[in-house]
C-alpha cells in the first residue's frame, strides 16, 4: 500500500455498495478526490450547493431530507447517500437537509460522480432512478428449473394445421407425411378443433366410416388450450386432470404450437408434479397429512432453485388446489354425490395464486339454491372435514373465519349476489375493509357456471362504479409503505422508528390492494396480482411505466420474503413475513427502499386517480 | 484579546528580524500567520501533521516519518495528502513496534535536511495542526539544530490543547488517557481508525479539530489568534 492513501477512508468506502462492485484502482482514485466536512447540529442545515452539486456520503452523525415544505423523505446515516437526485436529473435541487446528530461526511465531486456512472454499469444502476432496469435484474430467473420452465421453452417452431372441410384422408396423408400424432384443426387462421390418432382409431375406423368423412365430423371440437407463456408445469397438469395427451397453444384466437405428453416427459419429471399425483394417489386423510409435510420441502427447493417468487407462488397455489379437490374427493366417497350443483371458492392468496410459507385458507361455497335442513347437513359435513384437514395438512384456520364451514359463507348464488351488492352499492369503507378479500376469488372444485354467474355480474357492477371505486381506495390508502431504513430500524413515513418490516402487509399486499381497485374499475377477471397488471397494460387501463414498475417492486420484495423465508427454514425458525433491517445489505436496503418508493408513487396516483385528491 | 497582541509582537519580531537565518519557507509561513490572526479559520487554509518517532525524547530520539493533509476552505483534502519516510541513525528497533516504520522503509527516505525543507514548503501559507503539537515541534526544532540552523520558534492548533481547556471549562476530572488522539475523537462521535501511522493520523487529528471548531461555535466565528499555540 503507497504510504499516501488513506487507509481509514480506503477501508470505509471498500465495504460500501456500490463503491464495493469497483475496481481497486478506481476506488482509491475515488478515495483521493473526495474531500470530508464536519456538519455539526448547530449549523441545521446542509448548505447543498446546486451550482457545485456532489454525493454526499454520510461517515458518521445522521441527516435528514425533507421537502421544503417539510414532508420527510428519507432519515440517513452511516453508509448511506444523499444529494444524487440533482446530478441524476439535472435539475436545481429544492430538498433540505437537516443534521440531526453532528458527523463527518465524505463530498464525491460530480466530475468524479459521472465519470463513475459512463465506467461503471453496476454504479449507475445503483443509482439511477429508473430503478425498475435495477431490479429487474435481480429478480432474473437464473436457473431453468422445470416447475418454473414456460412453455415457450419446448414447444416446436413448426405447426401443421389443417382445415374443416378437408376430408379424414387428406389428414391421414398429411398426418404419416409429417409423422405426426396429431393435427390443429382451423378456420380462417382460428382454432376450431382438434383432430388425433385416438379420434381416427375411435371416431372413423372403429365405426366403419371411410376416409371420406370430413375432418370436422371427427375432430374433437373447442379442445382445451393452454397460453404460450403457461409453465410446464401447469401443461403437465392440464393434460393429467383432463387425461389428454394433445394441448394446443393458443395466443389470442390463433394456434401457434401443439404441446404433446411426449413433450412434457422428454422435459423430464418435476417435483411440483410428484407431490401432486402423490396427492391425487392418497386414500385417507392420514396420508395426506404425511404427503403434505413435504409441500415446505418443496418450496424451500424452489426457493434455493431462485425461481421467480410469482411462478413459485403459482406452483404452491396448485399444490394447494390439488389438496383440496383430493380432500372434497375423499368425503364424498363417504357422503355420496352433492344434493346439488355447488363450486368451492378460494380467496385471497389462494384466490390469487400467491400463496407462500404460512397462509391461512380463505375459502367458501356457491350452492346452487336455497339447501334442505338434510342438504345443509351435507355441505356443514363435507366442508367441515375439508377445513380441518387443510388445517392439519399446514394451512391454518382463517382468523377472520372466512370459510366454507361458516354456515355464513355458504350461500346461494342469489344470497352471493346479495352480499357482494351490498359491499358494492351501498359501500361503507369499515365494512369494506374486511370484504376486499372477496374480491379475489376463484373457482377450485365443483361448478364452474356458479362462479362465472357471480363474477359477471361482480364486474359488471364494480366496472366504473366511481363510489364504490372510491371506497376501495379510501380503505387502499390507510396503511403506507415505509421511507425507508435507517440503522439497524425500519423508518416509516411519519419518522418513527420500527424494528422489522412485515414485507407481506407493508408490501405486496399494498401492491395487490392497488391493482385490484384498477382492476376492478375495467371489470377485468383475472384475480392473480401479476396477470391483472398484464390485462391492465394490455387495455391501457394504468400507466405504463407505474405497471411495470409496479411489477417489479412485487416481485422483488415478493422474492425477498421468499429468501427471508428460506433463511428462517434454514435456521430452523419459525417461518414469517418479518424481516429486520440487520440482515439486509446496504444493496438490498437501497433496493427495497425503491420498491416501497413505487409503492407510495402509486398510490398517489390512485388517490389522485379515483378519489379526485393531490 | 491579548493573545492575539502577543501573537502578532511576537511574529513581527520573527519576521523583521534578520539575524536567524530563517529557510525562506519558514519567513513565508510566518507572514501568512500573521495576516490570517485575525481571520476565521473557515478562511484560514490549515495543514494538518502527525509524525512518527523513534521514542519520545527529542534530544535522544528521531524522526521516522511525516504524514500532512490539508484542510482548505473547511474540508479535509485527501488528494493533497502526502507521507515521506525520514532516514535516521541506527535502527528503528523496539520503536517499530508503535508506528510500524521498519529499517527497509527508509532506504529510500528523505534526509533530516530535506524533509525539513520540504515540510516548510508544504506550510508556506498553512497552518499547522497536530494533536499534542509540542511534541511535534520539538522534534522539528531539534532537527533544525541538527543541521546547524536556530532552533526557531514554531506555531501550530493543538487539538489536545483545545480538548483540555474544554474539559477543565466543563470542570472535568482528566484520567490519564483521556486526551490521547482517539478518546477525543470518542467524545465527539468520531470513528475510530485502528490502521496507525503518521498519514492516518493527521487525518484523525484534522477530523478531530473540525469536530472541535463546529462545537465551539463553528469555523466562521473563531480567529486564527484564539487557537494558535507557540512553542
Amino acid at each position: 500500500m503507497d504510504n499516501s492513501e488513506l487507509q481509514p477512508i480506503f477501508d470505509f468506502m471498500r465495504r460500501l455498495a456500490p463503491f464495493d462492485s469497483l475496481q481497486e484502482q478506481t476506488l482509491k482514485q475515488c478515495c483521493k478526490v473526495l474531500t470530508i466536512a464536519y456538519y455539526s447540529q448547530q449549523q441545521k442545515l446542509v448548505h447543498v450547493d446546486s451550482n457545485d452539486p456532489q454525493l454526499y456520503i454520510v461517515r458518521s452523525g445522521a441527516f435528514e431530507v425533507s421537502t421544503q415544505e417539510g414532508e420527510l423523505i428519507d432519515r440517513i446515516g452511516e453508509g448511506q447517500y444523499f444529494g444524487f437526485s440533482g446530478m441524476l436529473s439535472g435539475e436545481k435541487v429544492v430538498n433540505q437537509v437537516h443534521i440531526l446528530e453532528d458527523g463527518l461526511v465524505y463530498h464525491l465531486p460530480a466530475v468524479m460522480f459521472d465519470q463513475l456512472r459512463a465506467n461503471c454499469h453496476s454504479f449507475d444502476r445503483f443509482f439511477n432512478q429508473a430503478f425498475a432496469k435495477r431490479l429487474r435484474n435481480q429478480g432474473s430467473l437464473k436457473h431453468n428449473h422445470i416447475s418454473t420452465a414456460r412453455i415457450t421453452n419446448i414447444m416446436s417452431r413448426e405447426l401443421t394445421t389443417i382445415t374443416r372441410d378437408a376430408t379424414i384422408h387428406q389428414a391421414a396423408l398429411l398426418m404419416s407425411e409429417k409423422r405426426l400424432s396429431s393435427l390443429i384443426v382451423v378456420n380462417e387462421d382460428k382454432l376450431c378443433g382438434i383432430l388425433t390418432d385416438r379420434d381416427l382409431r375411435n371416431r372413423v375406423l372403429a365405426k366403419g366410416l371411410t376416409g371420406a368423412l370430413l375432418v370436422e365430423q371427427a375432430m374433437t371440437e373447442h379442445p382445451t388450450t393452454i397460453k404460450p407463456e403457461a409453465l410446464i408445469f401447469e401443461a403437465m397438469l392440464k393434460m393429467s386432470e383432463k387425461n389428454i395427451h394433445h394441448l394446443p397453444v393458443v395466443k389470442g384466437n390463433k394456434p401457434i404450437a401443439i404441446i404433446t405428453s411426449t413433450d412434457l416427459i422428454r422435459s423430464q419429471s418435476s417435483q411440483p408434479l410428484l407431490l401432486i399425483g402423490q396427492i391425487d394417489r392418497q386414500n385417507n386423510l392420514e396420508s395426506l397429512i404425511q404427503v403434505s409435510q413435504k409441500i415446505p420441502d418443496l418450496l424451500f427447493n424452489l426457493i434455493s432453485s431462485d425461481a421467480k417468487a410469482m411462478e413459485i407462488g403459482r406452483v404452491l397455489t396448485s399444490v394447494t388446489d390439488s389438496l383440496t379437490r383430493r380432500l372434497i374427493a375423499l368425503r364424498q366417497e363417504q357422503l355420496g354425490p352433492a344434493p346439488m350443483t355447488f363450486c368451492w371458492l378460494a380467496f385471497g392468496s389462494q384466490g390469487r395464486q400467491d400463496q407462500m410459507a404460512g397462509s391461512d385458507q380463505d375459502n367458501a361455497l356457491i350452492l346452487e339454491r336455497e339447501a334442505t335442513k338434510v342438504e345443509k347437513d351435507y355441505f356443514k359435513q363435507l366442508s367441515e372435514y375439508v377445513c380441518s384437514a387443510l388445517n392439519e395438512c399446514g394451512f391454518p384456520f382463517c382468523p377472520g373465519n372466512i370459510m366454507a364451514q361458516n354456515p355464513k359463507w355458504q350461500l346461494t348464488l342469489q344470497q352471493w349476489l346479495q352480499a357482494f351488492s351490498k359491499w358494492i352499492k351501498t359501500p361503507d369503507p369499515s365494512a369494506l375493509l374486511n370484504a376486499t378479500i372477496f374480491f379475489d376469488m376463484r373457482p377450485v372444485f365443483g361448478d364452474l357456471s356458479l362462479f362465472k354467474q357471480l363474477q359477471t355480474t361482480v364486474l359488471k357492477n364494480t366496472k366504473n362504479n366511481d363510489i364504490f371505486i372510491a371506497a376501495l381506495s379510501q380503505n387502499a390508502l390507510q396503511s403506507t409503505p415505509p421511507l425507508g431504513f435507517f440503522r439497524s430500524f425500519v423508518l416509516e413515513r411519519d419518522g418513527s422508528e420500527v424494528k422489522g418490516i412485515d414485507l407481506k402487509h407493508k408490501g405486496n399486499a399494498l401492491i395487490n390492494d392497488i391493482v385490484r381497485i384498477y382492476a376492478l374499475s375495467v371489470g377485468i377477471e383475472e384475480v392473480n396480482t401479476i396477470k391483472r397488471i398484464e390485462a391492465l397494460i394490455a387495455l391501457s387501463a394504468i400507466d405504463k411505466d407505474i405497471a411495470m414498475n409496479l411489477l417489479d417492486s412485487w416481485e422483488f420484495i415478493a422474492h425477498k420474503r421468499l429468501t427471508n423465508q428460506g433463511q428462517q427454514f434454514n435456521n430452523t425458525q419459525p417461518v414469517s413475513n418479518y424481516i429486520l433491517p440487520d440482515s439486509l445489505s446496504s444493496l438490498v436496503r437501497h433496493q427495497l427502499k425503491d420498491a416501497f418508493k413505487v409503492i407510495h408513487e402509486a398510490q398517489g396516483t390512485v388517490k389522485h386517480k379515483f378519489l379526485r385528491q393531490f | 484579546m491579548l493573545q492575539q497582541w502577543w501573537l502578532n509582537k511576537k511574529l513581527k519580531r520573527l519576521i523583521n528580524n534578520n539575524k536567524l537565518g530563517k529557510p525562506e519557507h519558514l519567513q513565508t509561513h510566518y507572514q501568512y500567520l500573521l495576516t490570517n490572526l485575525n481571520q476565521p479559520i473557515s478562511k484560514t487554509d490549515l495543514l494538518a501533521l502527525d509524525i512518527e518517532m523513534t521514542g519520545l525524547n527529542p534530544k535522544k530520539d528521531q524522526m521516522v516519518s511525516i504524514g500532512v493533509i490539508p484542510i482548505i476552505n473547511g474540508q479535509i483534502q485527501p488528494k493533497f495528502a502526502q507521507h515521506k519516510f525520514i532516514k535516521i541513525q541506527g535502527s528503528v528497533g523496539q520503536s517499530a513496534v508503535i508506528h510500524g516504520v521498519l529499517d527497509k522503509d527508509l532506504n529510500n527516505a528523505l534526509t533530516q535536511q530535506e524533509a525539513l525543507e520540504w515540510l516548510f514548503e508544504q506550510c508556506q501559507h498553512k497552518v499547522l495542526v497536530a494533536h499534542h503539537a509540542q511534541l511535534d515541534l520539538q522534534f522539528l526544532q531539534q532537527s533544525l539544530r541538527k543541521i546547524g540552523l536556530q532552533p526557531l520558534p514554531l506555531f501550530a492548533i493543538d487539538t489536545l490543547l483545545i480538548d483540555k481547556r474544554r474539559q477543565f471549562r466543563k470542570h472535568q476530572f482528566l484520567n490519564t488517557g483521556s486526551l490521547r488522539l482517539n478518546a477525543c475523537r470518542e467524545r465527539y462521535n468520531l470513528p475510530i481508525y485502528n490502521a496507525h501511522n503518521a498519514l492516518t493520523d493527521a487525518l484523525a487529528c484534522a477530523e478531530l479539530l473540525l469536530a472541535q471548531l463546529n462545537k465551539m461555535g463553528g469555523l466562521e466565528t473563531i480567529t486564527l489568534a484564539k487557537l494558535l499555540e507557540s512553542h
